[in-house]
């Protein structure tokens, strides 16, 4: 059994996911905006939105080995400080992601001093901890609006190739979710094909070992520390651009919580699946609440008839299908 | 130390009255050693003679109670690991430690990283021409080309050894320590390491810590053999041979 073929099926799967997923994405723009029918536009633009959280999440658990239970936090952090900068500051969406990023990217710096003197159980807890600190104190911030969150985010004008547009357009909003949640994939993509990537990996697989060929681990890990809250906190500052509101329930466990199981469902390590995972939940939960208010069942019982026979998530079943198949035309040794 | 530090120029690594205790444990009680450059100079010795633990006192896992470490005169006692490395020593595992869920190449491609600058973390790896250039040298000189794109994990033992060993020489260290190499190796497994290490020793210098007794006897230019944490006896092959302390302690029970 060499490796290398069970690597070319997982690349395989990746980009079969890819392609599936985005051509999905463009029929449901071209079927939504044309029929006027805007219910799973808008569903699918909250699916992308979970899906940058899934994404940072995926990161630091199937990419360097990091359990986060409290990704939710950077995503709330993102969805408040957007909501504050668009009604308080000035209603620009370049402007709040900008604003989003830097200080996120601050925050994140400096919980990973609290997070990354930790390894395994006790970082998971550690960044459970923080998740609920946070949501406490926006809990019992009156400016913040305590436990009623925010409301009234404006709807948004975007410059864009095809003139100036409207985010209260579900189309639009949804191209525009598309494309942010299709950048921050692109740049942890190319990350990976990096040293930091490698490295990334190496933490994973032998994290002691690194110290002997040269690698202190810190920074890397800081690193991507760093840049998963990134990813999470701009995956929440659009939240507020299409729900017009943010509630401190977005910073609960329950957000982190399920960002994991989807990492899980779709994949983990392969950036791509959790997005899917997400997609396919929110999606799912979203028919089955309409006949059944009991639909979290439903779905734990999915979680475990998926994690029993496909550990891998879906995308690592795609790709153990994959493998097999070749595994039927001759090869040569390894 | 001015006579140290002289004696020291000549000498690759030099350990100066090594002490650690675990407990009230005397696992390595003030040894001296000097190893010179290129060939294997070997460390033997029954079990729990203190090998183990001179040896991470030298390559830095360990912080000695008392006594210090000099690679190529300068003071590297309270070096991490790292910094050891960065200064020119290298080493493998007794127990392999690879990166086992990546790639054959990716191992040495990681190896490889600390001969690339910083700036280049954020680079492509296909535009870091010299960490590729080295691990290209590292699977032809180690034959290891044709399992490249395996998991590390899924070589044989002795194919881990090698990449092992390969890993620790991507830096092209001054001094390699190897950390009972042929462990748990198969006699042909055993043979092709040995070639190994002597073809590596004749441009390395290579501090070897080994239970094959024979093994050591046909690589090393100089051993030294350790007793209950001190140092029982140091000389070539044929005068370890030769002393009846050493076959004492050593010969008569262990083997």
């Amino acid at each position: 059994m060499g490796g290398s073929r069970m690597d070319n099926a997982a690349r395989r799967a990746i980009r079969i996911t890819e392609t599936t997923l985005l051509l999905s994405a463009l029929v449901l723009f071209i079927v939504g905006t044309t029929s006027g029918d805007t219910f799973y536009l808008r569903l699918a633009t909250e699916a992308l939105i979970l899906g940058g959280l899934a994404l940072s999440v995926d990161l630091l658990l199937g990419i360097v080995g990091l359990l986060s239970l409290g990704q939710a936090l950077y995503f709330g952090f993102g969805a408040y400080l957007s909501a504050v900068v668009l009604k308080e500051v000035y209603p620009s969406l370049a402007l709040s992601l900008l604003v989003v990023a830097l200080a996120s990217a601050a925050v994140g710096y400096l919980a990973s001093f609290i997070a990354l003197r930790s390894k395994g159980v006790y970082f998971a807890l550690i960044t459970f901890g923080l998740a609920q600190i946070m949501a406490k104190v926006i809990y019992n911030t009156r400016e913040l609006g305590a436990s009623d969150g925010l409301i009234g985010v404006p709807v948004l004008q975007v410059w864009t190739p095809f003139g100036v547009l409207d985010t209260a357009n579900p189309g639009v909003l949804f191209a525009i979710t598309l494309g942010i949640i299709g950048v921050l994939y692109a740049v942890l993509r190319y990350l990976l094909t990096t040293p930091m990537g490698q490295i990334w990996r190496g933490v994973q697989s032998n994290e002691h070992r690194l110290e002997f060929i040269g690698v202190d681990p810190r920074g890397p890990k800081r690193f991507a520390f760093v840049i998963a809250a990134i990813v999470a906190a701009v995956s929440g500052a659009l939240y507020p651009v299409l729900r017009g509101f943010v509630s401190p329930e977005l910073l609960y466990f329950a957000v982190s919580g399920n960002a994991v199981i989807t990492v899980i469902l779709g994949g983990v390590g392969t950036l791509i699946g959790p997005i899917v995972g997400t997609v396919l939940l929110t999606l799912f939960k979203s028919v089955v609440g309409t006949f059944t208010a009991h639909h979290h069942i439903i779905v734990g019982i999915i979680f475990v008839i998926v994690v029993i026979n496909a550990p891998k998530g879906l995308v690592g079943f795609l790709a153990g299908r994959l493998t097999r198949r070749s595994e039927g035309a001759p090869h040569g040794r390894d | 130390m001015d006579a140290t530090n002289l004696q020291a120029s000549s000498a690759v690594l030099q350990a100066d009255g090594l002490s650690k205790q675990f407990g009230g444990l005397k696992a390595v009680e003030l040894v001296d050693f000097t190893i010179t450059r290129y060939g294997v100079t070997s460390i033997i010795g029954p079990n729990g003679a203190g090998k183990s633990t001179f040896f991470n006192l030298v390559n830095g896992a360990l912080l000695p109670d008392s006594g210090n470490v000099f690679l190529e005169g300068e003071d590297i006692t309270r070096l991490s690991p790292s910094k050891r490395l960065a200064k020119g020593m290298a080493r493998s595992f007794q127990i392999t430690n690879l990166f086992s869920d990546l790639t054959v190449l990716d191992n040495l491609r990681l190896a490889c990283q600390f001969l690339e600058s910083k700036a280049s973390l954020l680079r492509p790896l296909k535009k870091s021409q010299i960490a590729d250039a080295r691990c290209e040298e590292l699977l032809d000189e180690f034959t290891l080309a044709a399992y490249a794109s395996m998991l590390a994990g899924a070589l044989s033992h002795g194919h881990q050894r090698r990449l092992e060993i390969a890993m620790a020489m991507a830096t092209r260290p001054s001094l390699l320590l190897l950390d009972e190499p042929t462990q748990g190796m198969s006699h042909a497994d055993t043979h092709e390491t040995a070639q190994l290490i002597a073809v590596l020793g004749e441009h390395t210098t290579i501090l070897l810590i080994e239970h094959d007794v024979d093994l050591v006897m046909t690589l090393s230019k100089k051993i030294m053999v350790m007793s209950q944490g001190e140092k029982l006896a140091e000389g070539s092959p044929d005068e370890i041979k030769g002393n009846p302390a050493v076959q004492a302690a050593y010969f008569g029970e262990a083997v």
